[in-house]
């Protein structure tokens, strides 16, 4: 009989951790993954995980994140190879160091070591940073890395100890509302059923809201990314450069490799991953750009993945028209850092009736006018 | 004379016996274990380790080699410095 407390749909980090909050509340959860875990876009994210946010809420989230980050590998008894080496916003120019200053105010208001710091003291943080043109940046040294599929294995192995599963290339194909409960099917034919449903797909995070007729605003955007070989270890904190021609890439504290990727202009929508020609070359110029140094250094891989972006930017974490169908889905690419505050304050919601940070301004239902500045 | 341990992953230095508890917890697909324990995402890119991988879940699982799908492959087929790659984009035809 396949009749859990709770049904996941989709295997990502964000699944992962909602999961394991909730087994720890004794909750039965089944996780149904389409393909195996970490295949969509967990898997290809560069592992960021910062605090610096223009958004109340996310701040607020990402304070609870890192937290839990700091002590993850301790409670999942799994290396996840949390590395508190800080987040760098390069300013360019007078716009974007004003944006940083309103952004910083509010981060401050919650107590967040963040400062504008001169271009000097970028340098320091960050030997043989080019100073062209450069006016500071705006500095967090909490925030950090980790490996979102060390994370995703050890939440997954977390749920496996308290009794949960996972179903790895169960992709779900129907799901209807019988009663109290919702039956699932799977493309194999197996039916599951439960009385509560978290829809967690990521970028598919829409269609299968269709499939309860639900309109789910969350659509892909294709972003690319490369990795390094192992290099002498270089900087600590993750570099944000946010000129139309930037890019981000941090260098991975465990294992030495520099991994980064960049938004291209204008967005790549549709759900294709497939790896450009013209991101491997671009990438790397603007990588040596910022640091003349990282020349020698070798480029092993490129890859694509989604952002599940919604229209303002932020997630959806909801409860829906339809009782016991939530929604915990488009992290419009901070899916990664956000998946441990988010997963613990909505299993708050669910077993608690509400979550001690409300997540209110998160609901599907709201005026998506407002957009994050630091995307 | 001591036993030295199997050496599955030349690159990232990963043993069988890492390899064969994950696939005792369920991991069966080389996609996953390479996610996990990093095997083949090393300089050679798997060149090396994939095989001995595919061979390692069949003993355990009995799925024949044939139909145990290789990760996806990623370019660039060797490693290549930032420099070269930057270059190109500098080169205006």
């Amino acid at each position: 009989m396949k009749s859990p407390d709770v049904i996941i749909i989709g295997g990502g980090v964000v699944g992962a951790s909602v999961g394991y909050y909730l087994a720890k509340e004794k909750r039965k959860v089944y996780i149904l993954e389409k393909e195996y875990p970490t295949a969509g876009s967990t898997g290809k994210a560069i592992g960021g995980v910062r605090q610096q946010f223009s958004h109340n809420l996310t701040i607020r989230i990402m304070i609870e994140s890192v937290k839990i980050f700091s002590q993850l590998s301790e409670e999942l008894e799994m290396d996840i190879e949390w590395y508190p080496g800080g987040y760098l916003f390069l300013a360019h120019s007078e716009e974007m160091k004003n944006n940083y200053l309103k952004a910083i105010a509010i981060q401050k208001s919650f107590n967040l070591p963040v400062s504008f710091i001169s271009p000097e003291e970028c340098q320091k943080i960050v030997p043989s940073l080019n100073l062209e043109n450069l006016l500071g940046g705006a500095f967090c040294p909490t925030d950090g890395h980790a490996n979102p599929f060390k994370v995703t294995y050890g939440y997954l192995e977390g749920i496996k100890r308290e009794k949960g599963k996972l179903f790895s290339y169960t992709e779900v194909v129907k799901i209807k509302k019988e009663g109290r409960d919702f039956s699932v099917w799977t493309e194999k034919g197996e039916k599951f059923s439960a009385p509560i449903v978290i829809n967690c797909a990521g970028p598919w995070a829409g269609e299968v809201g269709k499939l309860v007729n639900l309109e789910i605003p969350i659509y892909p955007e294709r972003h690319e990314g490369l990795v390094t070989e192992e290099a002498p270890s270089l900087f600590d904190p993750m570099i944000v450069d946010y000129r139309p021609d930037g890019c981000y890439f941090f260098q991975f504290h465990s294992t030495r490799h520099i991994i980064g990727c960049y938004t291209p202009i204008p967005p790549v929508l549709g759900p294709d991953n497939s790896s450009t020609f013209q991101f491997l070359t671009e990438m790397p110029r603007r990588m040596q750009r910022l640091i003349p140094k990282l020349g020698e250094i070798r480029i092993l891989r490129q890859w694509a993945g989604s952002y599940e972006m919604t229209p303002d930017g932020n997630p959806i974490v909801s409860e829906t028209e339809i009782e016991g169908f939530y929604v915990v889905a488009g992290m419009s690419g901070h899916g990664f850092m956000l998946a441990p505050g988010i997963g613990k304050l909505f299993a708050e919601m669910i077993t608690k009736g509400k979550s001690s940070i409300p997540l209110d301004e998160f609901r599907l239902n709201r005026d998506f006018g407002k957009k994050e500045v630091m995307r | 004379m001591k036993k030295r341990p199997k050496i599955v992953c030349r690159c990232e230095g990963i043993e069988e016996k890492e390899v064969m508890e994950w696939i005792k917890r369920g991991y069966r697909t080389p996609e996953e274990l390479k996610r996990i324990l990093r095997i083949g995402m090393g300089h050679c890119q798997g060149r090396t380790c994939f095989s001995l991988l595919v061979r390692l879940i069949s003993r355990e699982t009995k799925i024949p080699p044939r139909e145990i799908k290789l990760p996806k492959r990623r370019s660039p087929l060797k490693p290549v410095p930032i420099r070269i790659l930057a270059h190109f984009r500098d080169e205006k035809p």
